[in-house]
């Protein structure tokens, strides 16, 4: 899959930072969210579900929205790059988050136990918001990341044009 | 990127595909069917009490913007992946919404509908299912749902050969980084804007690779990305299906801030005056009147641009006669050895008199005369397959043969007297060709080809390499050359196969062949040119040196690498060859 990809264009390649700015949009982005959730009461309720207090429950949020940013702008490479097309991957990435997370895993933790009524709203609300932000953002946040091409350029010498053997994974040298 | 966008397709597809729905589920209600009310069901979410002037609205909202979503989202990961009919391109896809409708959003919108905050959920509620009505309307829905889409969204890239598309991108305050002071006659290194402009389905709709990788929008930071990699030539073909509008009428407030940035800025432009299509209003290259309206453009052209000094008059010759006349794919689409034979001979006389209007007005001008190279390979001893590979090696001299009055095979020479042009083949023949000439070679992964048993053409990569094919043709012309094109599809190989290129260019030079330059192609990306632009699918194949979005790949980092490496060499930052014409 990675070869594929690789394949098609769709690695980040040598002068991007794709988790560093995907864990950056997805902590902004969890702002709109948990207003969203707030609104909707829904933090309270999901704090109720897990057992845990609200604070911890946004802690824990925050955590892994910033985790999934990463994952996302890995994930997409190149094209959440795209400025056009990056609000759409963002909130189909948060869909399907919230199709695993809120309506698979959350009840598996709660013991059985899901969010109804205005709390389920506001949580699917809140991870389409999220992920549409997470994507809108993502370009305009990465690229003032990016290496500078001079410096990214050095990677890349006459030695990638040599067959490397079997098994070495090594980068090449920089020259 | 994914694929080149049309939203607005996209979002008038989604939109009537919600709208087809209701209609639909609202007939069936009409008819007293038991139907499940999508609308009311999202309205109601939202306004749970409501009348339905509260929740009809914001229920139609939601479903149409829920529509335009999953459009765009077809868009951008479904669409012409499968080669079906469009429509059931869309029933297709469908399955997906619909599944997720069914499984996830349906029984999600019944929770939310609740009036408790949390709900105890097992197994049996889970598996429990839909009613047949609730069932049988999703089912429904999405299958007209995606025949709607399906059928509306296609021909996402191009336009119709009468419209003129939306050219944005005026002139922006930026800082231009300045030209780089190379010496006169030092070795090129170039780039070039993908500027092909074929027409597709019978002429009726325009492939425009500038506009379809947003080169008309970005120019200025394209050409300040060309001058980072450290590229000194940039091959650039203004779009001449837009500026010769007609007779003696050009549209130059088009490109003239372009060209005055490259004049003040830099990269020096290799103008290509015709790529791989004409005006619609000069039908296709069967038109014999073709040399005429060509050569007006070309004088206007370096008239209006004086300071121009390099120029590709018609870009690769054999492929635009190939393609449009031999292998049916762009402009007149046909499939004739005989239309072959015109298109190539109306396309060398362009390009002869192309050239000499050029020199009428700018006597230094140097012409890259860019051509594809090819190479047949009989897979066996088969007689047959035999004669096809040495017609296939023979045919492919035939245009340039023409441009530098090289005396034709005796083969070639029998096609032309059969097909009527042999006294317009002696008066080429007897002609001067111009002292500042340079072969151009472009070499790809598939110009090598194998003739197989059946007499199909298959890619055979790289068998001999462009030293041993661009050798064939310094044997036949002896012009200075320049590798005028090269890329690799596959973006993770693209790096090896630039340095491997480039080390064919080192050892021919060596052997002593004049070259002068060398060329990655192209700066950007490009889209649908892994099927010869053949169907406006808006595929895009990461070819460039960066991707559409103007991120650098890592190809343009090796490059920018080789010629920070090899540009201050003494032998590179003095050609010889290449002084001896330009001075």
């Amino acid at each position: 899959m990675a070869g594929f990809l690789s394949a098609h264009g769709y690695d980040p390649g040598p002068t991007q930072r794709p988790f560093l700015a995907g864990a950056i949009s997805g902590i902004v982005a969890t702002i709109p969210a948990i207003a969203i959730l707030q609104a909707f009461g829904s933090l309270r309720v999901e704090a109720k579900i897990l057992g845990i207090s609200e604070f911890a429950t946004l802690a824990a949020g925050w955590i892994i929205m910033a985790l999934s940013g990463a994952v996302y702008a890995r994930l997409f490479g190149r094209a959440a790059n795209e400025k056009r097309g990056g609000w759409l991957f963002g909130m189909a990435f948060g869909f399907a988050l919230w199709a695993g997370g809120g309506v698979l895993i959350l009840p598996l933790v709660g013991g059985g136990n899901a969010p109804a009524g205005e709390a389920a709203i506001g949580l699917f609300l809140s991870l389409v918001a999220w992920g549409a932000t997470l994507g809108a953002l993502h370009p305009f946040i990465h690229r003032p990341l990016h290496e500078r091409l001079e410096t990214a350029a050095r990677w890349l010498g006459p030695d990638v044009g040599a067959v490397k053997p079997r098994n070495d994974r090594r980068t090449p040298a920089r020259s | 990127m994914l694929r080149v966008v049309s939203f607005k397709k996209a979002i008038l597809a989604g939109a009537a595909g919600a709208l087809v729905w209701e209609a639909a589920a609202r007939l069936l209600a009409l008819a007293g069917l038991p139907v499940f009310d999508l609308v009311r069901e999202l309205g109601t979410v939202l306004f749970r009490h409501g009348s339905p002037a509260e929740w009809w609205p914001a229920g139609a909202a939601a479903h149409l913007a829920v529509g335009v979503a999953w459009a765009v989202f077809y868009a951008y990961f479904v669409w012409a992946r499968w080669r079906w009919p469009p429509a059931l391109q869309g029933l297709a896809f469908a399955a997906l919404p619909a599944l997720l409708a069914i499984f996830v959003m349906v029984p999600q919108l019944r929770l939310m509908h609740l009036d408790q905050e949390i709900a105890r959920l097992g197994w049996s509620s889970a598996l429990t299912g839909l009613e047949p009505a609730v069932l049988g309307t999703i089912l429904l829905g999405h299958a007209l749902f995606g025949l709607t889409v399906g059928a509306i969204y296609t021909h996402p890239v191009g336009y119709p050969v009468d419209r003129m598309p939306q050219l944005g991108g005026a002139r922006r305050r930026q800082r231009s980084s300045s030209r780089r002071r190379q010496p006169d006659g030092a070795f090129m290194f170039a780039t070039g804007i993908e500027c092909s402009y074929p027409t597709i389905e019978h002429g009726r709709w325009r492939r425009d690779e500038m506009e379809t990788t947003r080169h008309y929008e970005l120019w200025q930071q394209d050409f300040e990305l060309a001058r980072r990699i450290g590229v000194s030539h940039l091959r650039y073909g203004p779009p001449l299906h837009l500026i010769h509008a007609g007779p003696g009428q050009y549209r130059w407030e088009l490109i003239d801030e372009a060209m005055a940035e490259l004049e003040q800025h830099g990269p020096e432009p290799i103008v290509d005056l015709c790529h791989f299509g004409v005006p619609h209003w000069l039908g296709d290259f069967q038109n014999t009147e073709l040399a005429q309206p060509l050569t007006e453009y070309a004088a206007a052209f370096a008239r209006r641009y004086p300071w121009v000094r390099f120029y590709t008059p018609v870009n690769e010759m054999f492929v635009s006669a190939r393609m449009s006349a031999l292998d049916g794919v762009w402009n007149e689409q046909l499939r004739d050895e005989g239309a072959f034979i015109a298109a190539t001979f109306n396309l060398a006389a362009a390009s002869v008199a192309m050239t000499d209007a050029l020199l009428a007005v700018r006597p230094d001008a140097v012409f890259v005369n860019s051509e594809s190279s090819e190479f047949y390979q009989p897979c066996c001893p088969d007689p047959d397959v035999q004669a096809l590979a040495e017609l296939e090696n023979e045919r492919r001299f035939l245009p340039l043969d023409l441009l530098y009055a090289h005396e034709l095979s005796e083969r070639m020479l029998g096609c032309v007297k059969e097909h009527g042009r042999f006294d317009e083949y002696r008066r080429l023949l007897k002609r001067q060709v111009p002292r500042r000439t340079i072969l151009g070679v472009d070499y790809y992964e598939w110009n090598e080809k194998l003739i197989d048993q059946d007499g199909r053409k298959l890619a055979l990569g790289e068998l001999f390499g462009w030293y041993v094919i661009a050798n064939q043709y310094w044997e036949r012309y002896r012009r200075p050359m320049m590798h005028t094109e090269t890329n690799r599809i596959d973006a993770s190989d693209a790096p090896r196969w630039l340095w491997r290129q480039w080390h064919n260019v080192q050892l021919l030079r060596r052997a002593g062949v004049p070259l002068v330059g060398f060329t990655w192609y192209s700066l950007t990306d490009q889209v649908d040119w892994a099927i010869a632009l053949a169907q406006p699918n808006g595929a895009i194949d990461p070819v460039g040196l960066f991707d559409l979005n103007r991120d650098p790949r890592a190809v343009g980092l090796a490059y920018m690498h080789l010629i920070e490496m090899h540009r201050d060499q003494p032998e590179y930052r003095e050609c010889a060859a290449l002084k001896e014409l330009v001075d």
